[in-house]
């Protein structure tokens, strides 16, 4: 039993534990910026940790929180990293947090299919692929390994 | 005794009648923003003058930048919903004017490739950016605030900045007055519609 045990822990794949539902980003012009969009949902005991985003097409990428600045303003900063909490989910979306895809390399048009990586501390890195749109979310995507 | 009974009711009368006298008024404002004009150019780098270009129409205004990722983009879709959402009589009778707190970064072709990318039609929307003067002015009339914030300079030598912004839709009738504010990145589009149909009647 401990031997069976022992194994689905070598040979389980961390990253099953972080399931990335609905992502998208929104549409966007070359040369200007965007923003993506998901949900993170860690079935893990520990809290994970998303720390980098890369996307190829993007000049810089970066996690981003929208807040509210009073007096009607909203604001923007930068957030080194999201913590999503042990059997939780996290999402980012429009006015929250969300990852800022500046310096387009390309036009993101409708029904683009960008290629994203995802880096958590647990689960390691996660490809994903997010479709373009206005801003309704239309249907979830699985993310892939 | 009779005394303060007669005031009491004389002041009744009069918060009744202060109170009444606002029961018909639907909109919180009637600021006439013709008494100046400013210039811009429009997406087609063509100068105009504003409002002057959106005289007899009624009008759905914003500020915003290109830069932002997601209140500006939001508060763009919003307008672009109430538009799609209009009853066809009035399509004609509204327009959409968008003008950048953040001139240059946001130049004509800028402008133009982020309204193109979003299928914006020039023929009810407009685009305008211009020079400090101008941008400052019309923040002042529509009391818009944007402060430029994380200001850093990147790899590549070029200026990078975010916005804190005022997140705002603004509602002007056909006659030229400033009726109406709401949240731009959260309004309640139906009440938008609703209200230009007011206007319209």
């Amino acid at each position: 039993m401990n031997i069976l045990l022992a194994l689905l822990i070598i040979f389980s794949n961390p990253s099953d534990k972080i399931k990335i539902k609905e992502p998208w980003m929104r549409i966007s012009a070359k040369g200007q910026t965007t923003g993506l969009y998901f949900k993170i949902e860690n079935y893990s005991d520990k809290p994970d940790t998303l720390y980098k985003v890369e996307f190829e097409p993007a000049g810089k990428v970066e996690i981003h929180e929208t807040y509210d600045a009073g007096n009607d303003m909203m604001g923007m900063r930068e957030v080194k990293f999201i913590v999503v909490p042990a059997k939780s989910t996290f999402e980012l979306k429009p006015g929250a947090h969300h990852v800022m895809l500046m310096k387009l390399k390309t036009d993101i048009t409708r029904d683009y299919q960008g290629e994203v990586s995802l880096y958590f501390k647990q689960a390691g890195k996660i490809d994903i692929k997010a479709e373009a749109k206005e801003m309704t979310k239309k249907k979830t995507m699985e993310h892939k390994h | 005794m009779k005394k303060h009974t007669k005031i009491f009711w004389i002041t009744a009368l009069v918060f009744f009648i202060t109170i009444c006298s606002g029961c018909d008024k639907r909109f919180p404002l009637e600021q006439d923003i013709f008494r100046t004009q400013n210039t811009f150019l429009n997406q087609d780098s063509i100068q105009v003058d504003f409002p002057e270009i959106i005289k007899d129409k009624i009008t759905l205004f914003t500020m915003i930048y290109t830069h932002c990722p997601d209140i500006c983009p939001m508060t763009t879709h919003n307008m672009n919903l109430v538009e799609q959402r209009l009853p066809d009589n009035l399509k004609d009778k509204v327009r959409f004017v968008v003008i950048s707190f953040d001139p240059d970064r946001d130049t004509p072709s800028v402008f133009k490739k982020y309204a193109e990318i979003r299928d914006l039609s020039f023929n009810t929307w407009s685009f305008l950016s211009g020079d400090e003067k101008n941008t400052n002015e019309v923040m002042l009339k529509f009391n818009i605030t944007a402060i430029p914030a994380d200001s850093t300079y990147d790899d590549d030598g070029t200026l990078s900045y975010n916005v804190i912004h005022t997140d705002r839709i603004s509602l002007i009738d056909q006659n030229g007055k400033l009726r109406a504010n709401y949240k731009g990145s959260t309004a309640d589009l139906n009440m938008l519609i609703e209200d230009i149909k007011y206007l319209a009647d």
